[in-house]
C-alpha cells in the first residue's frame, strides 16, 4: 500500500513539473545559435522562471526544414528561404513568416601574418571561386591560398555565393566548417588561410579583416545597406507566432533583446 | 498592415503583368527601394517578398529550377504532319537496268518532331541540344506505319540532331563546337536543311551603317521671331551593310582505325582505310540593306575536302555502271557517294524588295566544281568533265510570319553530274540526285501564328541523258529519267 502511494505521488508530482516547465524548441542558424540566441534565451528565462530552450545550430536549412516538419517553433536563419522551401512548406500546410531580429555584416579575413591591405570585390570573387589560387596574384606574397567556408546546410554559405561569388560554385578544394568560430580558429592558424565571418567573430585571435574597395565593415555601413556583404537574420515561424514563441519573438525584437543583439556584435534593427 | 497590403497588391499586379519569375526580380528591387525610401520598413519588406516567394514558388514555372550558371533557357520545337507522293521513272543508260523504262512510286504519311534547348550561360557561352526523329542525316521524318505493327514503334526513336556548345564573348564573333546548326548561307542546290554537320565553325557579323546625305530641313522663326525653329523636310538616305564570314571545319567521317594492325589494304590503288575524311567551307558575304525592305545579298562560298574515311574512300561515279578504259572493257560497280575532286565554289544571292505591301525576292544560286576534270575522269568518262555546274533561279512572293500570312516561292535547278557533293543536296527536290534539272514550287499559308500548311510541287529530269543521276535517294532507280514528287503538311511550331 506505502508502495502505491509513493508511485502515485510522485506520478503528480511530475505531472506538476511538466505543467509549470514550458520548453521552447528553436532550431537552425549558427550565425544567431552560436551566441545571439543562447544569451538571449538566459536573459528570458531570467525573466520568465520556468521556462527551458531546446537550441539547436545547425546552419539555416535545418532551421527552416523543422519549420516545414513542425519539429521546431522557431526557425533561425540567416537567408531567406527558398522558393523550393516555400514550396515545401505550402505543401504541408505551413505558413513560412520571416522575423527580422538583427543584421549582420560579412566580411573576409585574413591571418593576421599576411601583407595584404585590401582586396576589391572582384578579387573577393577570384578568391572564392578558385578562379585565383595564389595571393600574388592579389597583392601578397605567393602563397597558395587556403579557403575556409560554412558548410552547405548554412545561410551564410549561399548568402556569400550570392553577395560575393555571382552565385557561382566555391572552388574545388574550399574546406567547410561547422561555424564562423571554427574559421576564424582556422584562418588564424593558417598563414596562407582565407575565410568570412559575421561581425560577431570579427575579433578573434589571429585574424584580420580586410577592407573591400578600401572600406571595412561596420555597423553604420550594415544598417545602411552601403556594406556589400550586409544581410538581414530572421526568425521563421509557422504563421505569427502564439503563446511562448511570441513572447520570446517580442522579447527579441523589443529593447532588452535588441541591447543584447547590439551586445553580441550583431547590428540592431532598432 | 494597410501599407504593406497595397505594397504586395502592387507587386502581385507586376508579377501577373509579367512572367512571374522574371518579374519577382523585379518585385525585390522595387521592395529594396521602398525600403530605402523609408516608405515600408524592412520587416514589412520582408513580409511582402515572403509572399511574393511563395506565389512564385507555387506555380508551375516557380517548381521549376535552373542551375545557377543558365542564364537565360529556351524551349522550341516543331512537328510536322506530311503526305508524300514520290515518283521516278527509269531511263537511259539502262543497259544494265532489269527493268528499262519502269517507275516506282511511293506514297507516304510521315510525322517529324524537333524538340530543342538553347540556352546562355554565363560568361558569354552559350548551349543548343535538339532532339529529332529519324536516324537520316537529311530527313527527320518517320513513316506511319512502315515498322512492325500495327502501329509499331521501331521506327519512331528520338536522336540527337543537335548537340552544341558556343562562345560570344568577342565582340561580333560567334564560335561554335559540336553538332551544330549548318553555319552557312545556302540554299537546297547544295545543303539540305535538316543536315546538322558535326565539327567547329568561326562567325562574324558586323552591321555598317552608312548615311548617303540627302534629306532636307528648313529653319524657321518661332512667333516671336528670336529662336530659329528647324523643320525635316525629308529624311537623309540611310543604309545599313550587313558583312559577314562564316568558316566550317566539319568531320565528314571518322577513320577508325587509322592504323591497323598489320599491313592497311589497298583497293582500287587506294589505301583502306585511309585517313579521316574533313570538309572545309569558307563564306564571305555582305547584305546590303538600301532601305528596311529593299536589300541585296551575296554570299560566295569555297568547299573543299580532305581525306575520304571509311565510307567515301571509293571514287564517285554516280552511273548506274560504266565501263571503263581497259581492253575489253570492264563493268565496274557504280558508287553514288564518293568526295573525290571536289573543290565546289558558290555564290548564293538574294535580292528583295517589295511590291506595295507584298515582299518579293528574287533568289539565285550558282556553284562549279573546280576539280570536275578529275571526278569525271575518276568516273570513267573524261569526255563529260564539263559537268561541273550547277545553277539555281527562283523568286518567291509574300512571307510568313503570323497568321493569315501567305508565301509562294518558284525556282528552277539545274544540277551537272561533276558539280557538288551529292551526299548533301536536298533530298527531297531531286530524290537527293545531281545530273537533274527541273523546277519547284512550294506555297504555305498561315492558319494561326504558330500552324502553317505548305504545299510541293517539283518536277525534274534527268540533265545529261548518257549520264546517271548520282546518289543515294528513295526512288530505287538511276538514271532517274523522271522525277515528280508533291507534299502536303501540316507545320506547328512551339
Amino acid at each position: 500500500m506505502k508502495i502505491r502511494y509513493l508511485l502515485i505521488a510522485l506520478g503528480l508530482a511530475f505531472v506538476s513539473t511538466e505543467a509549470l516547465a514550458e520548453k521552447l524548441v528553436i532550431k537552425g542558424s549558427d550565425t544567431l545559435g552560436a551566441k545571439l540566441v543562447p544569451q538571449l534565451a538566459e536573459q528570458f528565462k531570467s525573466q520568465n522562471p520556468g521556462t527551458t530552450f531546446d537550441i539547436a545550430a545547425e546552419g539555416s536549412t535545418t532551421g527552416l526544414s523543422a519549420i516545414i516538419d513542425g519539429t521546431a517553433e522557431i526557425g533561425m536563419s540567416s537567408r531567406r528561404a527558398k522558393p523550393s522551401e516555400m514550396a515545401a512548406a505550402s505543401s504541408k500546410g505551413k505558413n513560412m513568416k520571416p522575423i527580422i531580429v538583427a543584421y549582420d555584416g560579412l566580411g573576409v579575413i585574413v591571418n593576421s601574418s599576411n601583407p595584404i591591405t585590401g582586396l576589391t570585390k572582384k578579387q573577393v570573387e577570384q578568391i572564392f571561386t578558385g578562379d585565383v589560387t595564389d595571393w600574388s596574384a592579389v597583392g601578397g606574397q605567393g602563397g597558395k591560398i587556403s579557403i575556409y567556408t560554412r558548410n552547405t546546410s548554412s545561410g551564410t554559405y549561399s548568402d556569400w555565393k550570392e553577395l560575393a561569388m555571382k552565385k557561382r560554385d566555391y572552388a574545388k578544394g574550399s574546406q567547410k566548417m561547422a561555424g564562423h568560430e571554427q574559421i576564424a580558429a582556422e584562418v588564424g592558424k593558417n598563414p596562407n588561410g582565407v575565410g568570412y565571418v559575421g561581425l560577431a567573430y570579427m575579433k578573434a585571435g589571429g585574424i584580420k579583416v580586410v577592407p573591400i574597395d578600401g572600406a571595412m565593415p561596420s555597423k553604420a555601413s550594415v544598417l545602411n545597406k552601403s556594406w556589400p556583404y550586409a544581410r538581414p537574420t530572421f526568425y521563421y515561424t509557422n504563421g505569427e507566432p502564439g503563446g511562448l514563441a511570441k513572447q520570446f519573438v517580442d522579447f527579441t525584437t523589443g529593447p532588452a533583446g535588441q541591447k543584447i543583439v547590439d551586445r553580441v556584435g550583431f547590428v540592431p534593427i532598432r | 498592415m494597410l501599407r504593406k497590403n497595397f505594397v504586395l497588391i502592387a507587386a502581385a499586379v507586376s508579377l501577373v503583368a509579367g512572367g512571374l519569375t522574371a518579374r519577382a526580380q523585379d518585385a525585390g528591387a522595387l521592395l529594396d527601394l521602398l525600403v530605402k525610401k523609408r516608405v515600408i520598413t524592412d520587416q514589412e519588406a520582408e513580409e511582402v517578398r515572403s509572399e511574393l516567394t511563395k506565389e512564385v514558388a507555387t506555380t508551375p514555372a516557380g517548381k521549376l529550377k535552373l542551375s545557377t550558371p543558365l542564364t537565360e533557357l529556351e524551349i522550341y520545337g516543331d512537328a510536322r504532319v506530311r503526305y508524300e507522293i514520290r515518283n521516278g521513272n527509269s531511263g537511259p543508260p539502262s543497259t544494265l537496268v532489269t527493268n528499262p523504262n519502269d517507275a516506282q512510286q511511293r506514297n507516304r504519311h510521315r510525322y517529324r518532331l524537333r524538340l530543342g534547348l538553347r540556352g546562355t550561360l554565363m560568361d558569354d557561352w552559350f548551349f543548343g541540344l535538339r532532339l529529332e526523329t529519324s536516324t537520316s542525316n537529311r530527313s527527320t521524318n518517320v513513316t506511319f506505319g512502315d515498322d512492325a505493327g500495327p502501329f509499331g514503334k521501331t521506327s519512331d526513336g528520338a536522336f540527337i540532331g543537335q548537340a552544341y556548345l558556343g562562345y560570344k564573348g568577342i565582340r561580333d564573333v560567334t564560335l561554335t563546337a559540336g553538332r551544330i546548326p549548318n553555319p552557312f548561307v545556302t540554299t537546297p542546290m547544295i545543303w539540305d536543311g535538316d543536315i546538322n554537320p558535326e565539327g567547329f565553325s568561326q562567325q562574324y557579323k558586323h552591321t555598317f551603317n552608312l548615311s548617303l546625305g540627302g534629306g532636307e530641313t528648313v529653319t524657321e522663326a518661332s512667333g516671336d521671331g528670336k529662336n530659329a525653329v528647324a523643320a525635316v523636310i525629308s529624311e537623309p538616305t540611310n543604309m545599313t551593310i550587313d558583312v559577314f564570314a562564316n568558316f566550317g571545319q566539319f568531320v565528314y567521317d571518322d577513320n577508325n582505325p587509322e592504323n591497323p594492325i598489320g599491313a592497311p589494304a589497298v583497293s582500287g590503288g587506294r589505301r583502306v582505310p585511309e585517313n579521316d575524311a574533313y570538309m572545309f567551307g569558307y563564306q564571305i558575304g555582305a547584305k546590303f540593306n538600301f532601305t528596311k525592305t529593299i536589300y541585296f545579298q551575296l554570299a560566295p562560298t569555297f568547299y573543299h575536302y580532305s581525306g575520304y574515311g571509311n565510307d567515301f574512300n571509293t571514287f564517285y561515279n554516280g552511273g548506274p555502271n560504266f565501263r571503263n578504259t581497259a581492253t575489253p572493257p570492264v563493268v565496274v560497280t557504280p558508287n553514288q557517294v564518293g568526295i573525290n575532286s571536289l573543290a565546289v565554289f558558290n555564290m548564293p544571292a538574294e535580292f528583295g524588295f517589295s511590291i506595295g505591301e507584298l515582299p518579293v525576292r528574287l533568289f539565285s544560286d550558282f556553284a562549279v566544281n573546280l576539280d570536275a576534270e578529275d571526278r569525271a575522269l575518276a568516273a570513267g568518262r573524261p569526255d563529260k568533265d564539263d559537268q561541273r555546274y550547277a545553277y539555281q533561279l527562283g523568286v518567291g512572293f509574300g512571307r510568313i510570319r503570323t497568321k493569315g500570312n501567305w508565301a509562294i516561292n518558284a525556282y528552277y535547278q539545274h544540277v551537272e553530274q561533276f558539280a557538288v557533293d551529292p551526299n548533301l543536296v536536298d533530298s527531297d527536290i531531286f530524290d537527293s540526285r545531281v545530273n537533274m534539272e527541273g523546277f519547284a514550287v512550294q506555297a504555305g499559308y498561315a492558319l494561326s501564328d504558330a500552324v502553317t500548311f505548305n504545299v510541293t510541287y517539283a518536277f525534274g529530269e534527268q540533265a545529261d541523258s548518257t549520264l546517271g543521276t548520282g546518289g543515294v535517294g528513295d526512288i530505287g532507280v538511276n538514271p532517274l529519267r523522271e522525277y515528280q514528287i508533291f507534299q502536303a503538311d501540316l507545320n506547328f511550331k512551339f
